[in-house]
């Protein structure tokens, strides 16, 4: 009985509105008990600051008075968060593993990186050019019904689109 | 309890949450873009109706706010440019397999390449803070 409700928590993939229910859930309860609207590409803003030399920069020095705010521990909390889950379903440790990418793109590591850096860089200017990303603007946006947030969305979602669709039709071996 | 131990918690539960449902995994991700897998639609989905449904909720409440506080709820403004930066986000998003929360996730499942996608957002939120200095309409 113990192993098998284990089981279904820590090593099954979960059904989809398991997961959607405690995501949402974050919305009202940051409200609740800390006034805080759900967010996370903010707080990269204070990893720069803390990691790179941009003190200096306006922009920083303006929105990033006190880079140690709670964002940092949010952020820190999602990394232990994600190590928990695959240590506790048997999986922990460091892989090169990214599903097709390293099944069906076959490049050296190097390359790799190079390819998930630039998407990080895009994902990291635009998250500040359109004021937010997944969590702020997708999920805390448009469950407070925001028209900014819904038409970001959207864009969010052409870009996402149009990216996959040029990766597998380039790299994975042609249109799906 | 202290706010910054609050997130820390509640941030261990969302990448808990976004690894086990399986947010942090890139074929979930491509397949949800190229149409072979929608799980990740259903998530996000589940999740702004659970978020919509609990604000309104919270919004009933004598007390919104623990504190007392009157619930303030701020939309994200849409500059200018807002939803270029909104494509050129959905691009990073196709290519990597990852978003901004997701990638944290990455990380502590190990997921090399999902290091580098971190240490990518990190210089390109330090490159949109360069290029604010000479733009202030960014």
């Amino acid at each position: 009985m113990i192993l098998e409700i284990y089981r279904v928590i820590f090593i099954n993939p979960w059904p989809y509105w398991a997961g959607g229910i405690i995501i949402g859930l974050l919305v009202p309860l940051l409200y609740y008990y800390y006034n805080t609207a759900l967010g996370v590409s903010t707080g990269y803003g204070n990893l720069v600051k803390i990691l790179l030399p941009a003190g200096k920069l306006k922009w920083i020095k303006e929105k990033y008075p006190d880079p140690w705010n709670w964002r940092v521990y949010f952020i820190a909390g999602i990394i232990l968060g994600g190590f928990i889950a695959s240590a506790l379903s048997g999986n922990a440790g460091f892989t090169f593993d990214m599903g097709r990418f390293t099944t069906l793109v076959g490049w050296p590591a190097i390359a790799g990186a190079i390819y998930f850096f630039s998407g990080g860089l895009l994902l990291g200017l635009g998250a500040r050019i359109a004021g937010g990303c997944t969590s702020g603007h997708s999920i805390h946006g448009i469950a407070n019904l925001h028209i900014s947030s819904i038409l970001a969305t959207i864009f969010f979602l052409v870009g996402g689109i149009i990216a996959a669709n040029l990766v597998q039709a380039v790299l994975m071996g042609g249109i799906w | 309890m202290n706010k910054n131990l609050g997130f820390l918690g509640f941030g261990t539960l969302f990448g808990f949450v976004l690894s086990r449902t399986g947010a942090s995994d890139y074929d979930l991700i491509m397949g949800m873009f190229i149409g072979y897998d929608y799980t990740l639609v259903g998530v996000i989905g589940t999740a702004i109706i659970t978020g919509a449904v609990g604000m309104q909720v919270l919004k009933k409440f004598k007390h919104p706010i623990k504190s007392g506080e009157p619930l303030k709820i701020n939309a994200k403004q849409l500059g200018r440019w807002s939803l270029l930066g909104a494509g050129i986000f959905g691009l990073g998003w196709g290519i990597s397999g990852a978003c901004p929360g997701t990638v944290l996730a990455q990380l502590g499942e190990g997921k090399i390449y999902g290091f580098f996608t971190f240490i990518g957002m990190i210089f390109g939120t330090y490159l949109y803070a360069r290029l604010k200095e000479k733009h202030p309409s960014l």
